[in-house]
């Protein structure tokens, strides 16, 4: 076994920042995408569901029914339309016009009154799952409401939950989407910085001159992935700045937890980008490859869009060798809920194998000579 | 000036079923310009890369400035210097940038960094600045920046691969000059080319045709080889139709004929022969004797067209 030499390292390292500097895409990849994606993913992704159009048709026009459609309308949530009739109302939501109708019968008061317990039917497009869980969400909540203002009728129900958000009290999606975007912009930013370099040294030859001298495969792994860590650790601390300044997201945990994780992530996924340009030895092939495993997984199994614990039993497995699954985790929990670095000892720990196994098949498939 | 510098023993250099170099063996002493002559995929590169460190043979032994595979290519890469066809410094990097950069990979310290790339610039006779871009360079003095660099840590013997493929004329020769001042000084050159002018310099040379080595010898030695009876220029005083060519080239007086330029180089078989069938040609051509050219011994010998 070679000794590791530091000189031959930082050698690499001083010429990659030089390529660094010269090359204006490397650079505007590196430290102003970052900054575009989270400025525009985290004004586009809303998982919140507000202003749902509402096509009411209310039969009994009495006090109770009145004060049930103000509930609806003060909630926030929904923008009251009237329909003359049901039919009417049914036709605004088949026709798309209203996401959801509210149709209160004749006798509503009256069967209130009496105690039979009124009915009103919600009706809601089940063709757009993504509108379906949160307007059922706020109806329950609303009904809560509706039924103390509208008179004090005991709710048969002897006990009531109240509930509470942790965290996040207001359930503010973008406290939530935007430390997932930070991990999908890092995903993809730091595979892409290293999957070009070294296939661009065998494309333009450069490669020849470095295998004829004595360094080592390492050497060259760890000299070129050192500037783009650093690159990668400024490129993400806008993306920080942007996310508490801009979209007000707190952040409750300790930088030095997240940086770390950064870090470590990071280096997985720019050692990642090594080992697929190290294999390809093209830029055309390896730009594929690292677009294709940096963007996929991340944003469809990271939990970033779906919860891991929503997949079938073999994905919520499968996504465990997913680095960045562990890292979205660390993420969002040092961001919201202030999570320590004993409270993600496991997402840490699988960072550090994915890192330490990422540079060590990058090394071990770097070729030390010119073979074909 | 015997000491042996590169010493290979039957190497063989297979990728998959294509046998690149086959069972070649040669020795180079120290101080020798060696030059590796034949047609692209001969094998010269690929030879030219295993001694330096770059390709592990199938099989066979090498040993450069007494080092082998077996204490590591690394052993092999630190004692040797190696430009290659290539041009593969980094066109983005300064001269300094990319010299620096090659100096720390091979642990020089900058103090002697500093020494040899003064010496260095001295001996291409560089005067351009430091801090040059390197894409601003012309081609030759791109290639004398690359010989820098191979030169950086005082290698014993320097491998070139083919070090002035697409270089002017003029650059050429400056750079040959090089070669001959590094031969002076007792470094062993070791050098591929597809110029005949410059394989006309090396001590000796060796052809390769097909992985294999056909002939190795002084370029004296190789014309004598080849062409051991007396060669003919012929000089047409008319135009010649093809069918007179062809008629010409079949004729038995010759061992060889090819085209040469305008005129044409014939080997004779014997003096005999020859004297009988002169008379025939000389209302038609100017003839003269001559030297045999290094080209006339590649033709007759690596592209096989002896007629």
């Amino acid at each position: 076994m070679n000794p590791f030499v530091w000189q031959r390292a930082a050698a690499i390292s001083r010429k990659e920042v030089f390529h660094i500097i010269r090359d204006p895409f490397t650079l505007a990849a590196a430290l102003v995408l970052p900054v575009f994606m989270v400025l525009i993913f985290g004004v586009a992704i809303e998982f919140n569901v507000k202003k749902v159009a509402l096509v009411v048709s209310d039969a009994d026009q009495t006090q109770s029914s009145r004060r049930l459609l103000d509930t609806f309308g003060s909630s926030g949530y929904f923008l009251l339309q009237h329909a003359g009739s049901p039919n009417d109302a049914i036709e605004d939501v088949t026709a798309e016009r209203a996401r959801a109708a509210l149709i209160i019968p004749p006798r509503f008061e009256k069967d209130l009154y009496a105690g039979r317990g009124a009915q009103a039917q919600i009706l809601v497009d089940g063709s757009d799952n993504s509108t379906v869980g949160p307007v059922l969400g706020y109806v329950g909540s609303i009904q809560t409401i509706a039924s103390r203002r509208i008179g004090n009728f005991n709710s048969p129900n002897t006990y009531e939950l109240r509930t509470r958000f942790l965290f996040n009290p207001e359930l503010n999606s973008r406290w939530f989407v935007i430390p997932g975007i930070t991990v999908v912009i890092m995903a993809i930013l730091s595979i892409l910085l290293t999957a070009l370099t070294v296939a661009r040294e065998w494309e333009n030859g450069s490669m020849e001159l470095l295998l004829s001298t004595p360094v080592q495969p390492l050497e060259i792994i760890v000299g070129k992935v050192a500037p783009y860590g650093a690159l990668g650790l400024i490129a993400v601390t806008f993306v920080y700045i942007i996310a508490r300044t801009v979209f007000g997201v707190p952040f409750v945990g300790n930088l030095a937890v997240f940086g770390l994780g950064c870090l470590l992530f990071l280096v997985t996924y720019l050692a990642l980008g090594l080992l697929i340009s190290v294999v390809t030895r093209k830029q055309v092939v390896a730009m594929q490859f690292a677009m294709m495993l940096g963007m996929l997984p991340t944003q469809l199994l990271s939990g970033f869009i779906f919860p891991v614990e929503s997949m079938p039993a073999f994905f919520q497995y499968f996504t465990m060798l997913l680095p960045a699954r562990w890292f979205m985790r660390i993420a969002r929990d040092t961001f919201l809920k202030g999570s320590s670095l004993l409270d993600l000892g496991g997402a840490f720990l699988a960072l550090l194998i994915f890192c330490g196994m990422m540079i060590f098949v990058a090394t071990r498939r770097f070729k030390r000579d010119l073979e074909p | 000036m015997n000491e042996i510098t590169v010493d290979v023993r039957n190497l063989s250099v297979r990728f998959g079923d294509f046998t690149a170099v086959d069972r070649v063996s040669f020795s180079v002493r120290r101080g020798e310009t060696f030059g590796f002559l034949g047609a692209n995929g001969a094998g010269k590169t690929t030879t030219i890369r295993v001694l330096c460190g770059l390709l592990h043979p199938t099989e066979g032994q090498v040993r450069v400035v007494g080092v082998g595979f077996e204490d590591g290519e690394r052993a092999i890469k630190s004692k040797v210097g190696y430009m290659s066809q290539k041009f593969t410094l980094y066109n983005d990097l300064t001269v300094d940038e990319n010299l620096s950069f090659i100096a720390s990979l091979r642990k020089l310290d900058p103090a002697v960094y500093a020494q040899r790339r003064t010496e260095l610039f001295d001996f291409i006779s560089f005067g351009r600045p430091l801090n040059t871009p390197v894409h601003d360079l012309p081609g030759g003095t791109k290639q004398q920046v690359s010989l820098v660099a191979a030169l950086l840590h005082d290698p014993d013997i320097i491998f070139l691969d083919e070090p002035t493929a697409g270089v002017a004329p003029a650059s050429r020769s400056r750079f040959w000059a090089m070669i001959r001042k590094l031969a002076a000084i007792g470094k062993t050159v070791f050098v591929t080319t597809h110029y005949m002018d410059e394989a006309e310099q090396c001590d000796r040379i060796a052809l390769m045709r097909e992985g294999k080595i056909i002939a190795l010898d002084t370029p004296e030695g190789l014309k004598r080889n080849a062409f051991p009876m007396p060669m003919l220029e012929f000089d047409p005083k008319e135009p010649l139709s093809f069918a007179e060519v062809s008629a010409m080239a079949q004729h038995d007086v010759f061992s060889f004929f090819e085209p040469y330029g305008l005129r044409f180089h014939a080997s004779i078989k014997s003096e005999e022969a020859w004297e009988r069938a002169r008379p025939q040609f000389e209302d038609t051509f100017i003839i003269k004797r001559i030297t045999p050219s290094l080209e006339d011994v590649f033709i007759h010998k690596v592209e096989g067209q002896a007629v």
